[in-house]
């Protein structure tokens, strides 16, 4: 059994640890996947992995090391322990004899260890397809889709981001990423990275999106990405995350976004946002259903609740078209709506029951698809 | 890894009796029952356009290599003679609902997949018949008489074998596993043919020498989570023939239905009539007083000799209101007065809901749905474990 001896800031630790442990699943039927690997190098680093098997995070920090060496313990339990510990402490591990002593001021835990050998990494065999992303874009891209991704585990290809490239009419090449969970759709495009071309469609799973964007937090710069058509690598700074791919076919996206829809509506997003959000309010939980009455130079939202009686808001928009009434989940409109910045959104109507577009405009990288609801 | 890392042995579990019902080839099956001129020919439901995708292929397209998902242009390449037809989700919604209704004679538990196929727990036999292969056999009869398109069943202990057994005898087919046959059975399908293995977990699997599962069962559980992650345990499991999970039903809501049954058969146009508008005003209070709201009325009738048929009705939009619930389930009645035989049974079904109180998830809500085409509803395939 190996033993190792290094110090770390206990503010650093904790933040890494932070990172890593969100990877570890609470219940684990194999017990060396609720442990973390750390790893404490001669050039005084110390390397903290983590794995769910189908996801993995490694990050780099900085410590003084004393011996180097490899050792895994309880991700949750170091994760809770330098919680507590005090504010700006330094944090003794040494490992020897199947134990791992953290030392800290006046405390001491002595915790069980399982051997490294045992710890699975991920293969990632040949990532042949290599680019760099600014991380604010990737912040977008994740932002602007991710809620529109489904949970629903019947249809698995649906559980995460699709990305793809593709030859764009007006703008050129383009990565493109899409999620949907059958009633809304969320789309990006941006100018295709060097060295994505020719790269396969991936799915990248919703727990990779959602640690990945974690870590984009403490991040700028670019991004390293690589993959292969069944994994998927993000190198930042001092964190790399390497998922495994969604083994399926996203459906043909495309057909779903209207082209059609002549009836055009500009409105303040904001305006537009809290009114739905007012009215949302007599909403039942589980219909959440918000009729809009689209007329000249105006939006009247309503909510009839046999529960909890009527509400309605004028919102000013500017509209041309017949007046049109239609329907929407409240959540699912809100949730479009709060990806907007700019100060005019446009909703793109056909009838009561086609596919709504909704964007800021068309320069701009994202697009939504909301299926209506009968009113 | 430590011995104590492995799934624990199979413990013997009361033995279960589960079927899986798989319409063949059912939106092409769908099309040519309805276009008379497209039978014997290689149909495509889908896009015969640039980007398009075939949905489904009838048998006759298969022969010539067209599957489903597979690009129009290149399905139109293995068969020039290919004919496209567009798909009517509204006329599948509504055989769907029809089979749907037989399931629910047989079983309480039954766990739909999708529009045409469904897991049936049958270890209560609620209908009485006897075998499990009895009850498969009587379920493939009755979609055959009430929808005129053919049904596979597989028959066995558990999910895994059941889906794997009802693609075995494809189309118009039976295939019975029982449980000493389970592993052997496995272990002689194409990894390819797993259900949750898809493509590129297939050609993983065959890059280590996995072709069959045979193949699988020789490796341990250690390589198999090194190579295929969290999904290790479960290719253990199938592959000695080992699913515990059970069928799931009423995850969601499907339908909402009351049925009666009478003292004395029922003869008269006017008796029938009366009969139905109670059994109408039963279920549109109970429905609606829960705010369950449906586009499709589905009628059900069983003679006084047991034979049982169900007639169906889809709206374009959820049944607005008492009137036209009660109208479209009398003029469903109508087509079959005047009746030949006794009437013991009459029912009827509100399906195809839209909103759902019990639905705590949005997507699996049945809200409307943005007209993408999956996968698994072009040809099923759906739950997979497999990332």
């Amino acid at each position: 059994m190996g033993s190792m001896k290094a110090t770390i800031e206990r503010a650093t630790l904790l933040k890494s640890l932070g990172h890593v442990q969100s990877v570890v699943e609470r219940r684990n039927t194999i017990p060396i996947l609720s442990n973390v690997l750390i790893e404490a190098h001669a050039d005084g680093s110390i390397k903290l992995m983590a794995t769910d098997l189908d996801l993995q995070v490694v990050e780099t920090i900085a410590a003084q090391v004393e011996t180097p060496g490899t050792i895994t313990v309880s991700a949750h339990l170091l994760f809770e322990i330098a919680r507590k510990l005090k504010e700006g402490s330094q944090v003794l591990l040494s490992a020897a004899d199947s134990k791992m002593l953290v030392q800290s001021g006046q405390s001491r835990f002595n915790l069980p260890t399982l051997p490294r050998d045992d710890f699975p990494v991920i293969a990632e065999g040949d990532l042949g397809t290599n680019f760099e992303l600014p991380a604010q874009t990737l912040v977008q891209i994740i932002d602007r889709t991710k809620f529109a991704i489904s949970t629903e585990e019947t249809r698995y290809y649906l559980n995460g981001i699709f990305l793809h490239v593709a030859d764009d009419d007006s703008a050129g090449p383009v990565l493109k990423a899409a999620a949907t969970d059958g009633h809304r759709l969320a789309r990006v495009t941006v100018p295709r990275p060097d060295g994505a071309e020719g790269m396969p469609d991936v799915i990248v799973p919703r727990k990779c999106v959602a640690e990945l964007r974690k870590l984009l937090d403490e991040s700028d710069g670019n991004v390293e990405v690589s993959l292969s058509a069944s994994k998927i690598r993000f190198t930042l700074g001092h964190a790399i995350l390497t998922s495994k791919l969604i083994d399926g076919t996203f459906p043909d996206y495309n057909r779903v976004i209207p082209t059609g829809n002549d009836k055009l509506l500009k409105i303040d997003p904001k305006a537009f946002m809290e009114g739905v959000d007012r009215v949302a309010t007599i909403a039942s939980e589980k219909t959440r259903a918000v009729k809009m009455a689209v007329d000249h130079g105006k939006v009247t939202l309503s909510v009839t609740s046999p529960e909890n009686g009527t509400a309605s808001e004028e919102v000013p928009g500017e509209y041309t078209s017949d007046s049109i009434e239609i329907g929407f989940n409240a959540r699912y409109l809100l949730d479009i709506l709060a990806q907007i910045e700019g100060d005019t959104v446009e909703l793109h109507l056909a009838d009561a029951a086609a596919p709504t577009l909704i964007r800021e405009g068309d320069k701009n990288p994202a697009l939504y698809v909301l299926m209506p609801m009968r009113v | 890894m430590a011995e104590s890392d492995s799934p624990d042995p199979p413990t013997p579990a009361p033995q279960r009796k589960i079927i899986h019902v798989d319409m063949d080839a059912f939106f092409a099956s769908v099309e040519q029952r309805d276009d008379p001129s497209l039978r014997g020919k290689p149909v495509a439901v889908g896009g015969s356009k640039a980007r398009g995708v075939v949905a489904a292929a009838s048998y006759e397209a298969r022969k010539f290599g067209v599957r489903s998902a597979m690009p129009s242009v290149t399905a139109l390449r293995k068969c020039p003679e290919l004919i496209f037809v567009r798909g009517r989700f509204d006329a599948y919604r509504e055989v769907s609902a029809q089979i749907r209704a037989i399931f629910a004679d047989y079983a309480d538990e039954v766990e739909p997949l999708s529009l045409d196929e469904a897991y049936l727990d049958v270890t209560s036999d609620k209908a009485g018949v006897g075998t499990a292969t009895a009850i498969a056999e009587a379920i493939r009869a009755r979609i055959k008489a009430e929808t005129q398109l053919t049904a596979s069943a597989g028959v066995s202990y558990c999910k895994f074998i059941a889906k794997m057994a009802s693609d075995q005898n494809k189309p118009d087919g039976i295939c019975v596993i029982p449980p000493h046959r389970g592993a052997a059975f496995v272990a002689s399908l194409p990894i390819g043919r797993f259900h949750g293995v898809g493509p590129k977990t297939a050609a993983r699997m065959n890059a280590l020498g996995i072709f069959t599962g045979a193949d699988l069962v020789a490796k341990d559980l250690v390589f198999l989570a090194q190579h295929f992650g969290s999904s290790a345990e479960w290719y253990w499991r199938i592959s000695r023939g080992i699913d515990d999970r059970s069928v799931k039903s009423n995850r969601i809501r499907k339908s909402w239905g009351t049925e009666r049954t009478f003292d004395s058969d029922l003869t008269t146009r006017e008796e029938l009539s009366e009969a139905l508008d109670r059994i109408i005003a039963i279920n549109w209070d109970g429905s609606s007083a829960r705010g369950v709201r449906g586009r499709t009325i589905v009628l059900k009738v069983k003679y006084a000799d047991f034979r049982t048929i169900t007639r169906s009705h889809s709206l374009p939009h959820p049944v607005p209101d008492r009137a036209t619930f009660a109208a479209t389930a009398h003029g469903l009645l109508a087509a079959l007065l005047p009746v030949e035989k006794g009437v013991r049974l009459l029912g009827v079904t509100l399906a195809g809901l839209v909103h759902d109180e019990t639905a705590d998830d949005p997507a699996a809500s049945s809200e409307p749905r943005l007209p993408l085409l999956f996968d698994d509803e072009a040809e099923p395939n759906a739950a997979s474990m497999a990332i």
